[in-house]
């Protein structure tokens, strides 16, 4: 292909993002190179440990064909209708809108790129977000239309890329996050999920996927390594049960690490400005040119 | 793999049809409206495995203006031609690339011409 740039076909112009998304923060996507990494599990508990951390966080389970965020979040409650918009569902904290919410269960989503443009885009302007310090947006694994539709609809705040330590995994980490370099989007660090398993009878660690792989992939990008997550069944528990590990057991390593990833996040954004709306000088710009 | 983010630092128009962009890495691009119309990097306009032009000068009027620009995300800007033409994004990077001041381009082409004024 030629070497311009990423999507140089506009697919549907829209509002920016201070119409879609006026009072939202800073977004954030949470992505991984390939699937069954853990991704959704992440997204889920960090979003639970931001909120814990007292900031008002939103969940977009971005992942149209696979929505598994209402099962892990344990939604009590669907998403309303109010004046024509949706009004999220809520649970432990967290603002949550998926499309698990409008397909019945059984149900594939067999859809092509342009519906997926459309649904995302309805996620962002049609839903009452409300005030957000963040929105994190769970991705579909790749660097498909989803991933692509979100880079040209919102200026995200930045992105992290989740995975396993393996070298396979990792060989798909740097190509995602070319992409998201590709569209300007600042990476925030990576995660290191499955890291190791910790026997709970002899107590012997084991790094069933090897070892130290994320961390080696950050240092090679040059991007932060944010922390590793151990393998454990009591995460697949709570994705289970709809009671993500950071509320479940509080005292585990899991939650712990979820808890430290959550604050390194947190802290990237203070250093930055002081937690406020991601600068989009951009728009101001516009606007004094089209005055002029 | 971390770079230096390139963007817009801030735009104005330099003379009628002219754009200016500031860019974060200091340099002061120049960008005449009919250039960039006769560049759009949308699929119709260039061959999207080649980077061959598609457009035809001739097709292109002589007076073109920009409408309107939007926000791309942060990595593109979507221009609105006179001539109803809006579906190229242009990247940052391209319009980095392309940039038409006297230093990135000392001796200038002829402006390809076109039958139609407006």
């Amino acid at each position: 292909m030629a070497d311009t740039s990423a999507g140089q076909t506009a697919q549907a112009g829209g509002p920016s993002k201070q119409d879609l998304i006026p009072d939202v923060k800073h977004v954030i996507a949470v992505s991984s190179g390939k699937g069954g990494v853990g991704k959704s599990t992440v997204a889920a508990n960090l979003a639970v440990a931001l909120a814990l951390s007292g900031a008002r966080v939103g969940l977009m389970d971005a992942d149209i064909y696979g929505p598994n965020i209402p099962m892990m979040m344990g939604v009590p409650k669907a998403p309303e209708q109010q004046d024509g918009k949706i009004k999220p569902a809520e649970s432990h904290g967290v603002k949550i809108i998926s499309m698990g919410f409008f397909v019945p269960e059984e149900t594939a989503v067999v859809w092509r790129g342009p519906m997926i443009h459309t649904a995302i885009q309805q996620f962002f302007r049609d839903v009452l977000w409300g005030e957000l310090d963040y929105l994190l947006l769970d991705l579909p694994p790749g660097t498909g239309d989803a991933q692509l539709t979100i880079s040209q609809l919102v200026p995200l705040s930045g992105a992290i890329t989740v995975t396993t330590p393996q070298e396979v995994a990792l060989h798909d980490v740097r190509k995602g996050m070319m992409m998201f370099q590709k569209v300007n989007v600042p990476l925030l660090g990576i995660i290191e999920n499955m890291s190791y398993f910790v026997c709970g009878h002899c107590g012997e660690r084991t790094e069933i996927f090897s070892t130290g792989g994320g961390e080696r992939a950050a240092e090679k990008l040059g991007i932060p390594f944010l922390g590793r997550i151990p393998i454990d069944p009591a995460i697949r528990v709570g994705g289970d049960t709809g009671r993500p590990i950071v509320v479940a057991n509080t005292a585990s390593p899991q939650a712990a690490a979820f808890r430290e990833i959550a604050a390194k996040l947190a802290a990237q954004f203070t250093e930055k400005g002081g937690g406020d709306q991601p600068s989009s000088p951009i728009e101001s710009m516009l606007k004094k040119l089209k005055r002029s | 793999m971390t770079t230096t983010v390139l963007e817009p630092k801030d735009m104005n128009w330099l003379e009628k049809g002219v754009l200016g962009i500031d860019w974060s890495d200091g340099h002061k691009g120049v960008y005449p409206v009919r250039y960039l119309r006769l560049h759009c990097p949308c699929a119709a306009c260039t061959d999207e495995w080649t980077g061959e032009l598609r457009l035809k000068a001739d097709d292109i009027p002589m007076f073109v203006a920009v409408n309107d620009i939007e926000p791309v995300g942060r990595y593109a800007l979507k221009f609105t031609f006179s001539d109803g033409h809006d579906t190229g994004l242009f990247s940052y990077t391209f319009l980095r690339r392309y940039c038409q001041c006297d230093t990135c381009v000392p001796v200038k082409p002829q402006e390809p011409k076109s039958r139609r004024l407006l």
